[in-house]
């Protein structure tokens, strides 16, 4: 069934093939310019206060607290292990021992980890990451450059990079993923991945000699294929297995942008090489 | 079989040697895991303002020598740019990590004062000596010594002023105007701070020593008040409840706004915002006009009162805190219990060895040969420990973030090696028999694949490795650490082992 749908993709109209990513591509900018992912602490400034075990629940915890008058947010987060913790969030001014010393006279069996981001460490954190993404991309974009030295399959690598971000962001907004340091290094990692499999379409289709365009696409759809389940696999074991935050979110975004990427390499890009080959032919 | 020309090629040999060198490192130095894994606390203490090499390293020896007088193992202070210093604390109970962040917290600008003169700033104190009971006294006391000006100003002041209040402090909140609540000034004004009637009252002395205008609330008008603040650098609002926060915002005026914390005394409270530490009442061998620079500072109780130890200890910090060039505020603490990052570090290493199966399993399911599949997750095996074995030898802290990069190049690794294999496979299956220069050019175009994607990668994860202060650098740095090592090192083994067992085929 695969192999027929691939064989579809083969043939089909190049200007079909690349109106349905770019349809994707819009409505995930939409859904950006709606919804964008909320700040992490990291990024926004605040304190997080996680209660593991114990036994503590979410509500308990907020009417605990509540009752002291501290101005908290608590939700409870299950993972798939069936373990759940507990998060308390505040802003920076609140007194976090006297948080904690409530928490562990409740709970004495918790286990009590907290993170506190000040306001101009995160602002830093802020500029630090705004500058590394757009460094990035920019670095990515002249490498491709560097490699392929023509501008239309350059850009459309380029391209496709960029909306594997923006259509992650957009999953990490549906999902309700929020946009911290850990995130944005997985954002950035992205742009290696997306480049991987674009540059490996790009070459087969581009520098074909001995193949027709079909059978230089099927064999490249083919080794991606293998190639983007082999990490959504190694990805999925990760964030399946482990309890840590960061890696749970890195390893997430990562999913997502992988999805993401499958579309814009082999459908996106593939589209736009076929009609580039074809004009280039018809000249 | 092929096997001993195969080890004996100059990349396979190279890989090899690389495997056993990293195990032999790893075993050798072990590998130091990063503080969300061993457990422990990481705090971010910010400087004022940036300051040169020099200073920096001053702050970070003076506040080395101040943590350590905690007691406290393993600390490590590492300064990060010009304005930042990160210290990390191995292992510790959540309250030694409280404990630490007061101390942090505590440094900053130190005065004396005595009846509304500061007669000493933290230049003057010349040392301080260690907390120690004294019996006769029935008192924890801390002795320290003072400059001779400063001896020569206090005797002068102190002349025939027993059991006057000295005020020591530390950061106070000079020139502003402080609205409290009534409560608090008709404590201000009590003999808890003033001793003896005769004696300057508490908002007075800070009046004339720091430019602090106290001021009771009795519903003034927002205009009165904006009026009191007129030349401060702030309005502090002490206890204060209601909108005249909003609307003195509204004005222009910096405004801050200071709570009781749960459970702390009114007295606590008012200690706390001035940063107040004392009074303490001036003993009669002091007022005779002669100048003293051996002084102590002593806090009754019985030798086995804990809290007075503790209050000594406080004022033996306070006191040393003056040397401090510049002020520091932390800014981040992040805090993992011990028994979590254990748990952690398990989860991940089981989240490893899955992926590496979970990777085989596909590969072999995409190929149908056993022979593909084995090579694939052992080279990837060997990139793990060869990233494993530079980071066990340059003793590189193997935080979360690190460890989620390394399987992140691990997926990248992955890809290319089945590039390569499609490339070898592809040759194949149209020709036959298999052309040297056949060969050689679908392993150029592997390679320039594999290339493109790795300078990519390396690019976008160094500007991560350069503007990160945080703990993803980690993870910049093992993704960067990890492609190189497969581009040099891994990738060509592997294509040389594959074109070996490809070609055994037929």
């Amino acid at each position: 069934m695969l192999e027929n749908t691939l064989k579809k993709l083969a043939t089909a109209d190049p200007k079909k093939m690349i109106t349905y990513p770019l349809i994707v591509f819009l409505v995930a900018l939409l859904i950006l310019v709606i919804h964008f992912p909320t700040l992490g602490t990291d990024l926004k400034g605040g304190v997080v206060i996680t209660i593991h075990g114990g036994n503590a629940d979410a509500k308990d915890v907020e009417s605990l607290l509540k009752a002291e008058n501290f101005e908290v947010t608590v939700r409870e987060i299950k993972s798939i292990t069936g373990d759940t913790r507990v998060e308390v969030r505040a802003s920076t001014d609140v007194n976090v021992q006297r948080i904690i010393e409530l928490i562990k006279s409740k709970y004495p069996d918790a286990t009590i980890s907290q993170t506190q981001f000040g306001p101009s460490l995160s602002r830093t954190a802020q500029e630090q990451s705004l500058k590394a993404i757009s460094l990035a991309f920019l670095g990515m974009a002249v490498v491709v450059f560097l490699f392929f030295r023509v501008p239309v399959p350059s850009l459309t690598v380029i391209f496709s990079a960029l909306s594997d971000m923006v259509i992650a962001l957009a999953l990490m907004s549906i999902f309700g993923l929020e946009l911290t340091q850990a995130t944005i290094a997985a954002l950035l990692m992205l742009i290696g991945y997306s480049v991987d499999s674009n540059i490996l379409l790009t070459t087969k289709l581009l520098r074909r000699k001995e193949d027709t365009v079909e059978e230089a696409y099927f064999s490249a759809v083919s080794t991606g294929f293998t190639m983007s389940t082999t990490t959504l696999g190694a990805l999925a074991s990760l964030w399946a297995i482990s309890q840590a935050e960061v890696i749970d979110m890195i390893a997430a975004v990562l999913i997502f942008g992988l999805l993401a990427d499958f579309m814009n390499t082999w459908i996106l890009n593939a589209g736009v090489l076929r009609w580039y080959i074809q004009r280039g032919e018809k000249k | 079989m092929n096997l001993k020309k195969l080890l004996l090629n100059g990349r396979v040999l190279l890989l090899i040697l690389v495997i056993v060198g990293s195990i032999l490192t790893i075993i050798a130095q072990g590998i130091t895991y990063g503080l969300d894994i061993s457990g422990g606390v990481e705090i971010t203490v910010q400087l004022e303002k940036p300051v040169d090499q020099s200073t920096m390293e001053e702050v970070r020896i003076s506040l080395e020598n101040r943590l350590n007088t905690l007691g406290v193992k393993d600390i490590t202070l590492e300064p990060w740019g010009d304005q930042i210093i990160k210290i990390r604390v191995a292992n510790v109970t959540e309250e030694e990590a409280n404990s630490i962040i007061d101390t942090i917290n505590r440094q900053g600008v130190f005065y004396a004062e005595f009846n509304g003169v500061i007669f000493a700033t933290g230049a003057d104190i010349k040392r301080v000596d260690q907390v120690s009971y004294e019996p006769r006294e029935g008192a924890w006391i801390v002795p320290f010594s003072i400059s001779k000006e400063a001896a020569e100003k206090f005797a002068q002041l102190a002349l025939g002023k027993v059991s006057y209040p000295v005020d020591i402090f530390l950061d106070p909140p000079v020139n502003s105007t402080l609205i409290v609540s009534q409560e608090i000034y008709t404590l201000m004004n009590s003999n808890e701070f003033q001793f003896v009637p005769d004696a300057k009252p508490l908002p007075q002395r800070l009046k004339e020593a720091f430019n602090i205008d106290v001021v009771p609330y009795t519903n003034q008008s927002v205009e009165e008040i904006a009026k009191l603040a007129q030349g401060k650098e702030k309005v502090i609002l002490v206890g204060v409840n209601g909108e005249l926060e909003s609307t003195l915002k509204n004005l222009g005026i910096k405004v801050e706004k200071r709570e009781p914390r749960a459970g702390e005394a009114a007295d606590e409270f008012i200690r706390r915002i001035l940063g107040l530490y004392g009074p303490y009442r001036l003993q009669e061998g002091l007022t005779t006009g002669e100048p003293h620079t051996e002084l102590a500072i002593s806090i009754g109780g019985s030798k086995e009162d804990i809290a007075a130890m503790g209050q000594a200890q406080v004022v033996s910090v306070v006191l040393r805190s003056g040397s401090l060039p510049v002020k520091v505020f932390v800014e981040g603490v992040n805090y993992i219990p011990p028994t979590l990052g254990e748990q952690f570090r398990k989860q991940v290493v089981q989240a490893g060895i899955v992926a590496l199966l979970v990777v085989g399993l596909i590969v072999y399911l995409h190929y149908r040969k056993a022979r593909i599949a084995i090579p694939v997750v052992l080279t990837s095996l060997s990139e793990v420990i060869a990233i494993l074995g530079v980071a066990a030898l340059i003793r590189w802290n193997l935080d979360l973030p690190s460890i989620a990069g390394i399987i992140a190049a691990i997926g990248t690794g992955v890809d290319q090696q089945i590039v390569i294999t499609d490339e070898l496979l592809g040759g194949r299956k149209k020709e036959k028999i298999t052309k040297r220069s056949g060969i050689l050019k679908r392993m150029g175009r592997a390679f320039f694949v594999i290339w493109a994607s790795a300078t990519t990668t390396i690019v976008a994860m160094s500007f991560l490795f350069k503007f990160f202060v945080g703990g993803l650098r980690g993870f910049a740095f093992t993704t960067i650490l990890g492609v190189l090592i497969g581009i040099l090192i891994t990738r060509p083994a592997y294509a040389e082992i594959a074109k070996v067992l490809l070609s055994e085929e037929r």
